[in-house]
């Protein structure tokens, strides 16, 4: 897996690369958006980090020249405590994820995981299965071992964002934009009330559960039970 | 001179006195020409009477009668200038004192000799008698040109007091302004220097003058006011992460020294560090929010849905905190807004009835419209909040005493007001009779 760095502050970026050998990609360090543009042109990557503030052309620039060239490569945009005028632009510009300066590393591995794994667009799925767990996305019904399971609307988000990350880390930020649509943390722990009333309907008879938390970084769902 | 002119103040006053002596020429030419033509018909007049009067002699008395009357004229004319002279058909003078040659008949303007004054000019009118000789009857235009003289030496002086008393009044006038505006400019001077308190002089007069400096003051105040405001917020900034950022290097040095408990220390001085960002991050977002530059993407917002949705996501939450949730949602309620701003500022509501409320309580999230106005509310039952500290709660770092050990940045109702303010709508904070009622109210738009 290569992935394009652009960030021109040079801490910033060694903390990414290091992070990103640890799980065994590959990166490739361009502190400027000019350099940015002209790898993109050259080098093919499976994914972009793209800082929103690079000197010589901004990365929303450098996006959008990226885009409009035909280029469909995943682009994660990172900025500095921003507002919501930045996220959108940044969405507009045909980033498919963002991420606010200062992150944990944990967040960032989760967010490109899933861009990495993200299934190609038009690709419709109807129906989940992870282990003994099935979600029918159009019946919004949940059988465990056959059985069905009662679950709340937003139980159900929840739930489906999990099986789709199945295996892979999902995160509280994660979570609270694709379930709730917060792009800001709440001060009550809305993540932690919800998983913990779907994980009691989930596992009611049962010993195994499904959903493994992660302290401080968020939640797996285990493909083996 | 050249600094005088530079001055708008002395321009203007030297340009209006120059305009009023200026309306002093012509007015002085009309009355000089007025009065010459007058003076002069009354001497035509005056001869065509006397000429007709001798003529009444001449036809009365003949010859002889006509040279005693211009004898007995002559003798008594000491107050009036008419001379006389009758000449035969030689051209020869032979009766009458006016020292001139013969004239042809009808009206000229003929010089003759003044026995005391030398050649004089006069007007004249020559008429034909049935005998031959031709009468000459003639005013001397000295009077007229005295009078003349006059009118103008008059108008003159009065042209040069009017440029007199004009230049003075100029220069008084041009003085007063520009004490007037030195005063602000001075007082300007005196605030840029540093002594923001002062203010711009205003006199009982009220006039223009006053009037602006009336506005200027205003102005000084409603920066004066911001700049306060602009200090305290820095105060409180540096005073709220004073602590945290102690706390971290404490954390941090407690890592370093005791290696038993490094890794517990670290995870605290992150959790540390989080907050520390969490409380830039409000801050940000509230001067995102008061810049206003989103209020120019705001849409049709369903904000029952909104909510209906927010206490669907909460009430999990709010039961495992031990409290309750119960809505009272009206719907389709609609407001022209930004969607996770608003939100943003029911959760902020919803977190601190949660936060500084004991197990037990009830929370009411609430939407309604009374009589027109759009209210949305969330109230509590528990201790409430003095009515005292109400209105302070709303301030940014605003933290009461009692909350002062419940973690929390007090930034989170201020976001709410400044939320409230760019939705062009009302934030209100009432007790509840037990309890606390914050409410964001929306007034009828008049049709």
């Amino acid at each position: 897996m290569r992935v394009l760095i652009a960030e021109d502050d040079e801490d910033t970026a060694a903390f990414v690369t290091q992070g990103l050998a640890d799980l065994g990609y590959v990166s490739c360090w361009v502190a400027s958006g000019t350099e940015a543009l002209r790898c993109c042109r050259e080098e093919v990557f499976d994914l972009i980090v793209l800082d929103r503030l690079l000197p010589e052309l901004d990365g929303l620039k450098v996006l959008t020249q990226v885009r409009a060239a035909g280029n469909r490569t995943p682009v994660l945009m990172l900025t500095a405590l921003g507002g919501i005028a930045d996220r959108v632009e940044g969405l507009e510009a045909g980033a498919d994820d963002y991420l606010i300066k200062p992150f944990a590393f944990a967040e960032l591995a989760a967010r490109l995981t899933a861009l990495l794994r993200r299934p190609p667009l038009g690709d419709t799925v109807t129906r989940l299965e992870v282990g003994s767990i099935s979600l029918d996305l159009l019946q919004r019904k949940v059988r465990r071992e056959g059985r069905e399971i009662h679950l709340q609307p937003r139980e159900i988000k929840l739930l489906e964002q999990l099986m789709r990350h199945a295996g892979r880390v999902v995160t509280r930020t994660m979570l609270l934009e694709q379930v709730w649509g917060f792009h800001f943390d709440p001060q009550t722990s809305i993540v932690e009330s919800h998983l913990s009333r779907l994980r009691t309907k989930l596992n009611e008879g049962r010993v195994a559960d499904p959903i493994e938390t992660l302290r401080g970084i968020g939640y797996r769902m285990r493909t083996d039970v | 001179m050249f600094k005088l002119l530079n001055s708008a103040a002395y321009r203007i006053a030297f340009t209006y006195s120059a305009a009023f002596a200026l309306t002093m020429v012509p007015l002085g030419v009309a009355v000089y020409c007025a009065a010459d033509d007058d003076f002069k018909r009354q001497e035509s007049t005056h001869i065509t009477e006397e000429t007709a009067a001798l003529l009444r002699e001449f036809q009365q008395d003949g010859r002889a009668g006509l040279s005693d009357a211009i004898g007995e004229r002559e003798v008594g004319n000491t107050i009036t200038n008419l001379g006389y002279a009758l000449f035969d058909a030689a051209g020869r003078r032979i009766a009458g004192g006016l020292n001139t040659p013969r004239p042809p008949p009808g009206w000229h303007d003929i010089v003759f000799e003044d026995p005391h004054e030398g050649s004089d000019a006069a007007r004249a009118l020559a008429t034909d008698l049935p005998d031959g000789t031709r009468l000459v009857v003639a005013v001397d235009r000295e009077g007229l040109e005295r009078i003349d003289a006059t009118i103008l030496s008059l108008f003159s002086m009065a042209l040069v007091l009017v440029l007199l008393i004009g230049l003075v009044g100029a220069l008084l006038l041009g003085a007063y302004l520009r004490r007037r505006l030195s005063d602000i400019s001075g007082t300007a001077r005196i605030i840029m220097a540093g002594d923001l308190a002062r203010r711009m002089p205003v006199s009982a007069r009220r006039d223009e003058f006053d009037q602006l400096s009336v506005t200027l003051n205003a102005m000084l105040d409603r920066i004066a006011a911001l700049l306060d405001n602009l200090r305290q917020v820095s105060s409180d900034v540096a005073h709220d992460l004073r602590t945290p950022l102690a706390r971290l290097r404490n954390q941090l040095e407690r890592a370093l020294g005791d290696t038993g408990h490094s890794r517990a220390a670290l995870e605290q001085a992150i959790v540390q560090s989080d907050e520390l960002l969490a409380l830039f991050a409000a801050i940000l977002r509230i001067s995102e929010v008061e810049g206003g530059a989103l209020g120019r993407a705001f849409e049709r917002i369903d904000l029952s849905q909104l909510m209906t949705d927010l206490g669907e996501s909460y009430a999990p939450a709010v039961a495992d905190g031990d409290r309750t949730l119960e809505c009272a949602i009206a719907p389709h309620v609609v407001v022209n807004g930004d969607h996770e701003l608003l939100v943003q500022a029911v959760i902020n509501l919803l977190d601190n009835a949660q936060r500084y409320t004991p197990p037990k309580t009830r929370i009411l999230l609430r939407l309604a419209i009374d009589d027109g106005n759009t209210r949305l509310t969330v109230a509590d039952d528990g201790p409430g909040v003095a009515s005292a500290d109400q209105e302070r709660m709303v301030r940014r770092f605003a933290r009461l005493e009692a909350s002062r050990s419940t973690p929390g940045h007090g930034l989170g109702l201020n976001l709410v007001a400044a939320i409230a303010t760019i939705h062009q709508a009302e934030l209100l904070i009432e007790g509840n009779a037990p309890g606390l009622r914050v409410s964001l109210l929306w007034a009828r738009i008049p049709p």
